[in-house]
């Protein structure tokens, strides 16, 4: 459409401009006191401009850690980051993937009672439910260890829906063709529906690992023991140290260590991260 | 309920398939809420020794609390202030990249990734920036005459808690803006635009009225999260107070049961809770279903 | 090579009834047509001979065994779709190999049965491309190539050639007509189109309600449809259809010797003439509508002055008639078709009928 409205496209621009910014700078004041030493946080402003110990405080944060504050080094943590959300996302892809196959492909009494079971895990986010479900961890032995951290966030009606939603899009004909073609329900599963189901899987992946990685009221409440505890719970206790005001210069190193990973792979997996996003809500 | 026009005969199968998926649900999710529901009618006293059934005093006591109805009002006002800011500053920033041509995967790439910033996270970042001794907001404020401290003002701290839970929100609503601007037919802001509207006309009569199912769909997802989502963010930034006055449900659910202790009264609170999300659920199908007819 | 018998086949979706009592017998390598409007029950037919679709009652037999509780890959047969079915993330040898892999085909053999069915089709350069990268015809190769590496006892095609357009259809309705004579494969072939089935059929099965209506060659079909059904879905355009109210009184008409209780009679379009015939001849006064020249030949819409009845002629060329001109349009008494409407059938008696 042809348009003439420079001082438009130019209001355009700086809104745009300005949203970069408002989005960007609580980022980029953490990566520039990050890269401080701990006396120029006394002057009363923090620094706007990069400092010199860059390296020497991202060193410290990932090797040692602050053990005054109880965190054990940040590598431990992202470690243990690492693992929960990978674990978090592919258990909840996989167990998805087998239920949405057994609901899509077969009939079966009590089927519609199974899918409103599925249904009902969406209405009852941890957060309103977390002392009961605490217990249960308790009572099963299962805090401080990795199944206590990530089985309990591993059941998921949105990874259920999206994958019941794509298998009812396959042609009827492509299960009949392999059916006349000798497959069973387990082949048919691992040789067509898998490799048809792989974007799809991807794009989960990237979502479900982000919400693995940036779990916080969970990870905090069922580990007291520091070999389990994962970065992003890690840095509160960093930050809320008794002693009146934090490190900010090793704070910030840690904020941005544990933002990096996530941020990351939204910024390199934009186009499944898009599809995970959008597909995943509606 | 749908499913495939042929299926496979099996008779065990399924219901294998589904097993791991339904133990989980069962032992972490309906268990644990059967709980909540039944610890709600019940009194534990001091040492657990001994619970008694007391219907529906729990649930009378809370509503008779101070303390919860200013929570109630205070997630109120938390959440339709993040739902009203989170939503139009991202309408604006979805419009304006869907006005750019060239440029708009880079704009796009910037905007969206604080998605995977997590809550908590968020609430250092702003309350680093919000530092009432060496934060640069605070700084800049003294230059207007504002002495910013949110540890002892109340609203100061409730309006930190709503920027930096905006913030986080802003990438989320941006993309289902520009995916929802995207559907908006060509054809119809070229007609209008023919019969003579200018942009701002055709954003307002045509664009943003077809853009309602969207629109519309973020409001509950965004009630939702301000609700549910944001514990992270209260708890790095504010820990809900000064005095109560960012003591949002969610945040004083796990401070009563885990920090307070008092059984019965949490877990009246996740009862409500459920019933809130059960309601926002219900909404939110009922609107997909209609959309669905459309 | 093999027969198929399909005796007092039903089928029930719930209550209702889609195919009511069908008897069939395929000759070894015969290619049989069931055509039919939609919903006739065509479909279901042979969804339930793949196995695709439960019998309610009935028997299905293939080379001689029941099949009824088989499984679809136990039958021996081969189908083609509608829409191809191709495996999207496999290659097009890929697709070929593995029905014959789940079987446990030995590699020599599977690798000879590819090459076989690639040379026969032409597919050869395409065997390592994916589905789409394919074009339509290519696909509907590939498609029918599956099922001929598997060297079934019968073929099943499921309206094969309705993504097509109108061109490739034709040419690729002959292809498989050849291919069928070549191979002589026991088929069943359903369709929706009433020319693709004339040219494809060895005998044709007039389908309607869940009923056969006909069943017989297509010029037997053609030159005596059993039912008023059959005359009006059969030949394009179809046959006219006229009550005897409509040309009572017409000349020639009283020496018509009709059989009893005939009140219908139907008249092919290529079989009315503008001109006299010679011999007796039913002649009937009518009011040109609308000329459409299509060709080699035209269609002429008339309609007649005594019961404005629309009726429609084929003309070879293109007569020169203006739309609103008088004309006399006749009849050769043989070339009746003479029906009952209550019963829905002919009233000389059946002769093609089985």
């Amino acid at each position: 459409m042809v348009e003439n409205r420079p001082l438009l496209s130019f209001l355009t621009h700086l809104v745009l401009i300005v949203g970069v910014v408002i989005v960007v700078f609580p980022v980029y004041l953490a990566f520039v006191a990050s890269t401080h030493g701990n006396g120029d946080f006394l002057s009363g402003l923090v620094p706007l401009l990069p400092g010199p110990n860059l390296i020497e405080n991202y060193r410290l944060m990932l090797t040692e850690g602050i053990s005054t504050a109880g965190a054990p080094p940040l590598w431990i943590m992202l470690g243990n980051s690492l693992v929960i959300a990978i674990i978090i996302a592919v258990g909840k892809i996989a167990i998805s993937l087998l239920s949405a196959y057994a609901i899509v492909f077969f009939k079966f009494p009590f089927r519609l009672l199974a899918f409103w079971i599925i249904f009902i895990t969406l209405m009852l986010p941890v957060e309103v439910r977390i002392i009961p479900t605490f217990k249960v961890v308790a009572d099963l032995g299962l805090l401080n260890s990795y199944v206590g951290l990530t089985l309990p966030l591993i059941a998921s009606a949105t990874a259920t829906f999206l994958f019941r939603q794509f298998f009812l899009t396959i042609p009827d004909e492509l299960m009949e063709a392999a059916r006349v073609d000798g497959a069973g329900p387990l082949k048919f599963f691992r040789d067509i529906l898998l490799p048809l189901s792989r974007t799809n899987i991807a794009a989960l992946f990237v979502i479900l690992f982000i919400y693995g990685w940036v779990q916080y009221l969970w990870p905090l409440l069922v580990t007291t023991d520091s070999r389990y505890y994962t970065v992003v719970m890690g840095i509160k206790r960093l930050a809320a140290t008794a002693d009146g005001e934090p490190q900010w210069h090793l704070v910030m190193a840690a904020v941005m260590l544990a933002m990096l990973p996530p941020v990351l792979v939204v910024i390199f997996m934009q186009r499944l991260f898009v599809k995970g996003l959008v597909e995943t809500e509606k | 309920m749908q499913t495939k026009r042929t299926i496979f005969p099996n008779k065990l199968l399924p219901y294998l398939l589904l097993a791991p998926q339904l133990a989980v649900t069962l032992i972490f999710f309906i268990w644990p809420a059967v709980q909540a529901v039944k610890s709600s009618f019940e009194r534990e006293d001091p040492f657990g020794f001994k619970t008694t059934f007391i219907w529906f005093d729990n649930y009378k006591r809370l509503f008779a609390d101070p303390t919860y109805l200013n929570s109630v009002g205070k997630t109120a006002v938390f959440a339709v202030s993040v739902t009203l800011l989170a939503m139009s500053v991202s309408l604006l920033l979805a419009v304006s990249v869907n006005r750019v041509l060239r440029t708009n995967r880079v704009y796009t790439t910037l905007l969206v990734w604080p998605y995977a910033v997590a809550p908590v996270v968020v609430g250092i970042l702003w309350w680093f920036m919000f530092n009432p001794s060496i934060g640069i907001a605070p700084y800049l404020l003294r230059g207007l005459g504002i002495n910013w401290n949110h540890r002892i003002d109340g609203s100061h701290a409730m309006l930190l808690v709503i920027i930096a839970a905006s913030w986080k929100q802003i990438s989320y609503n941006f993309l289902f803006f520009v995916a929802g601007l995207q559907s908006v037919p060509q054809s119809l802001t070229e007609a209008a635009a023919i019969d003579g509207a200018g942009p701002f006309k055709r954003f307002w009569t045509i664009v943003f009225p077809l853009l309602s199912p969207t629109t519309f769909f973020l409001l509950i997802v965004n009630i939702n999260y301000a609700m549910f989502d944001t514990f992270g963010i209260i708890d790095a930034t504010t820990s809900g107070g000064p005095a109560q006055a960012t003591n949002i449900l969610v945040y004083k659910v796990y401070a009563d049961g885990f920090l307070g202790l008092n059984i019965g009264s949490s877990a009246a609170q996740s009862v409500v809770l459920m019933l809130i999300v059960i309601a926002l659920t219900a909404i939110q199908f009922r609107y997909i279903e209609r959309r669905v007819q459309y | 090579m093999a027969t198929i018998n399909l005796v007092d086949l039903k089928k029930n979706y719930g209550p209702v009834p889609a195919v009511k009592g069908i008897n069939l017998s395929v000759k070894d390598g015969e290619l049989i047509v069931l055509v039919g409007p939609s919903g006739c029950g065509k479909s279901t037919l042979l969804r339930m001979v793949a196995g695709l679709e439960s019998v309610t009652s009935g028997r299905i037999e293939i080379a001689g065994r029941d099949v009824v509780k088989a499984e679809p890959a136990e039958r021996d047969i081969a189908m083609v779709f509608q829409n191809y079915a191709l495996y999207p993330h496999m290659t097009v040898r890929q697709n070929l190999e593995y029905g014959l892999k789940n079987r446990g085909t030995p590699r020599e053999e599977i690798d000879r049965r590819v090459k076989e069915a690639a040379d026969i089709l032409e597919i050869g350069p395409m065997l390592d491309r994916k589905p789409r990268q394919l074009s339509g015809g290519q696909r509907q190769r590939v498609a029918m190539g599956r099922a001929i590496v598997r060297e079934p006892a019968a073929f099943l095609f499921d309206e094969p050639l309705s993504n097509l357009d109108a061109k490739l259809r034709v040419q690729m309705r002959v292809e498989i007509r050849k291919l069928q004579r070549r191979l002589k494969t026991t088929s069943l072939y359903v369709t929706h189109d009433q020319l693709e089935a004339m040219t494809l059929a060895d005998r044709l099965v007039v389908m309607n309600g869940g009923l056969v209506e006909q069943l017989g060659t297509p010029t037997e079909v053609y030159d005596r449809p059993a039912t008023l059904f059959v005359a009006g879905f059969i030949g394009s355009p179809p046959m006219n259809l006229l009550s005897l109210e409509s040309i009572a009184g017409a000349s020639g008409f009283d020496g018509l010797n009709l059989p009893a209780g005939t009140d219908v009679v139907g008249i092919r379009p290529d079989q009315l003439t503008l001109e006299q015939p010679t011999g007796p001849s039913l002649a009937l006064a009518a009011t040109v509508e609308l000329l459409e020249p299509i060709g080699g030949e035209s269609h002429l819409h008339v309609r007649l002055n005594t019961s404005n009845q629309a009726v429609i002629l084929s003309v070879p060329g293109r007569p020169d008639i203006a739309e609103g001109a008088a004309v006399t349009i006749h009849a050769r008494p043989a070339d009746l078709h003479p029906f009952n409407r209550e019963s829905g059938r002919r009233t000389d008696t059946a002769v093609a009928n089985p």
